[in-house]
């Protein structure tokens, strides 16, 4: 009996032991990941209304300065506006493109339907990207949309296009045949099939569809500082690259103020269409 | 209000599967008719063909004295309910019944009272502003019904109407959509997989099996008179009795047993011919006493039916199936004589197609 007890107690010892360092170690790993997440956040917080903002993270000697500044800097609120049009256009334009397309993908059999999209899907991302940037801008130019909010805009929908169709074919993908035949059978036309059917049972798709475009456009710098020239036109993720000292050195308060402002409008935006469309579906078919 | 008329008509699939192979009938005006077969006969597919869902490969569809073969589903002045229902999930009942007038250009206010109007026929009366998700399987069904009626067509298609539904709810379910049917006295077709259901409910059955047309008739007609072995043995809640046998001496003999000549076979067999001899277990009397003209057996399996009772007796090498009321069910391996009417008994050639009218 005895020498059964001894045995299980110095067994169970070190498995507390190893339960506890284990506990330890994972709570460790996660404050590690998480300062490295938050720590940039903090900053975007408390920079703004530091009198004297650096690059480390400290209670700030609270202000309204930086904003005062910002506000009188020319162009940079006028930038915001410009953000949310080049935005705005490019998420209606992928929008509707991006459910017509879809909503045809998925319903008609072309041969080699799918190898087309996995295509484009691969071949997207050169179109923004910085390797066809002189044949992008040379078409541009052809087309008489340098420095145009517009030409900005096609090419951002058109390099995130891909995607959309893919994401949305799927949702596209899983409305039942039936009810479309069903508004066939009553006389509706496609497009109004479309609107009647495809569009709302496709909603939460296409609201994540118009979160990521803006997401996209917004950080976008590349495009628009090639194709933009009219300082009145660029959007604000090519302005903030304009606020340096006059001694060369990036200024931290006009950066740090304006990345808040820049930044709010997206997770304004995120919580509305979350809570406004969030992943819900309610089918009618039984089966 | 119209008939239905198709006319050689085929539909062929890419690959060259016919799922319809020469179909020519007619759906009389006002008519209740079945399309009945097992799974992949083709009568989803002739259905689908009617209301233009899918396109006709050679062949022509009347309806009434329009030809609509190439005209769109929409143009067709009909209606169809699904075997899911297919309701919209994100609009309300109300919405749902008055779809078809929103396409026709109705104003608001008027489609929304004439849904008013088709669901109080249909006892939807409270649930107009419910979405879809929040109805039963019957309800449902009754709002699918009602998007048809609102949008007056002269024909209704039913694509297996009843088979989504449990197996209580869908004999009141076939009950209602009787009345509703002999109320509204539009030309319906409907598909199913269910002989019992076609017989119900049906004015006329069409039997399929593979693409054609095995027998058109009233649920008696089928019923009783298959035209070949496939409806024989498709038709009825219990199989009927199919059984080799041999034309000996203006008699058949049927597993040793010396029967009478099914009368609708006479004069039209020769002396030695081997055909396939049927009865239905229904049209079968037993008795325990002797009888002349009858099977004698063994009982070797009974299955209670309720109010009635299905024998299996051993009849030399084969089974003989009968009905017999509760009262007179006897004891297993009881000895039993079991009698044929010679006007209740078939006969069927060597291709399976029943000999006589």
């Amino acid at each position: 009996m005895n020498s059964m007890q001894a045995t299980a107690d110095s067994s169970a010892r070190p498995a507390l032991m190893r339960h506890f360092l284990g506990l330890m170690g994972k709570t460790l790993f996660i404050a590690l990941v998480l300062a490295f997440f938050v720590i940039p956040v903090l900053w975007l917080v408390f920079a703004p209304f530091d009198a004297h903002p650096s690059l480390t993270i400290k209670a700030p000697q609270f202000t309204f300065h930086n904003f005062e500044v910002l506000f009188q800097t020319p162009g940079a609120i006028a930038s915001l506006g410009n953000s949310i049009i080049l935005a705005l256009g490019t998420m209606i334009l992928v929008l509707v493109l991006g459910a017509l397309a879809s909503y045809a993908l998925s319903r008609v059999k072309i041969p080699g339907r799918d190898i087309l999209l996995y295509t484009l899907l691969l071949l997207s991302s050169i179109i923004t990207g910085t390797a066809a940037m002189v044949p992008t801008f040379l078409l541009m130019v052809k087309l008489g949309l340098i420095d145009s909010q517009l030409g900005v805009i096609l090419i951002l929908g058109s390099g995130i296009m891909p995607t959309v169709i893919f994401i949305l074919k799927d949702f596209m993908d899983s409305i039942p045949k039936s009810y479309e035949e069903s508004a066939r059978i009553y006389g509706a036309k496609p497009l109004r099939i479309l609107w009647d059917v495809g569009v709302p049972l496709a909603r939460p798709g296409l609201a994540t569809i118009a979160v990521w475009a803006v997401v996209q456009v917004w950080g976008n710098f590349l495009v628009p500082y090639i194709l933009l020239q009219t300082p009145s036109r660029t959007p604000a993720a090519v302005v903030i690259y304009t606020f340096y000292t006059e001694g060369g050195q990036p200024n931290l308060a006009l950066i740090s103020a304006f990345s808040l402002l820049f930044s709010i409008p997206v997770i304004a935006m995120y919580f509305f269409v979350n809570t406004r469309y969030g992943f819900r579906f309610y089918g009618g078919i039984k089966s | 209000m119209a008939s239905i008329v198709t006319t050689s008509l085929v539909k062929e699939y890419p690959g060259g599967v016919r799922g319809v192979n020469g179909l020519s009938l007619t759906v009389n005006d006002g008519e209740f008719f079945a399309l009945l077969g097992p799974s992949g006969c083709g009568k989803t597919t002739l259905l689908r063909t009617i209301a233009g869902l899918e396109k006709t490969t050679s062949g022509r569809i009347n309806i009434g004295d329009r030809d609509v073969t190439d005209l769109e589903p929409g143009k067709r002045k009909i209606a169809m309910v699904f075997q899911d229902y297919a309701l919209f999930p994100h609009m309300s009942v109300a919405d749902n019944i008055s779809y078809p007038l929103k396409i026709q250009k109705m104003r608001k206010t008027d489609r929304l009272e004439e849904a008013e109007k088709v669901g109080d026929g249909l006892s939807l009366q409270g649930l107009m502003e419910r979405r879809p998700g929040q109805l039963s399987g019957g309800q449902q069904q009754r709002v699918a019904l009602g998007r048809a009626i609102a949008s007056r067509p002269e024909v209704f298609l039913f694509d297996e109407p009843l088979s989504n539904l449990d197996a209580r709810l869908r004999l009141e379910a076939r009950t209602f959509l009787k009345k509703l049917q002999i109320d509204l006295g539009i030309t319906t077709v409907f598909v199913t997989h269910d002989q019992a259901e076609a017989l119900a409910l049906a004015d006329r059955i069409a039997i399929m099996k593979a693409g054609t047309l095995q027998q058109l008739g009233s649920p008696r007609e089928v019923f009783q008179r298959p035209a070949n072995i496939f409806v024989a043995s498709f038709v009825g809640s219990t199989p009927m009795n199919l059984l080799p046998a041999t034309v000996q001496d203006g008699r058949v003999l049927v597993s040793g047993t010396s029967l009478p000549l099914p009368a609708s076979a006479e004069g039209l067999v020769a002396e030695g011919q081997s055909v396939t001899w049927g009865a239905r277990p229904e049209y079968l009397h037993m008795s325990t006493t002797e009888t002349a003209d009858a099977f004698l057996g063994g009982v070797t399996i009974s299955e209670n039916l309720g109010a009635s009772v299905l024998l299996s007796i051993s009849v030399g090498e084969s089974n003989v199936r009968v009905v017999v009321g509760e009262d007179q069910e006897p004891s297993m391996g009881t000895s039993v004589w079991v009698k044929v009417e010679p006007r209740r008994s078939l006969l069927f050639d060597s291709d399976g197609d029943r000999i006589g009218k």
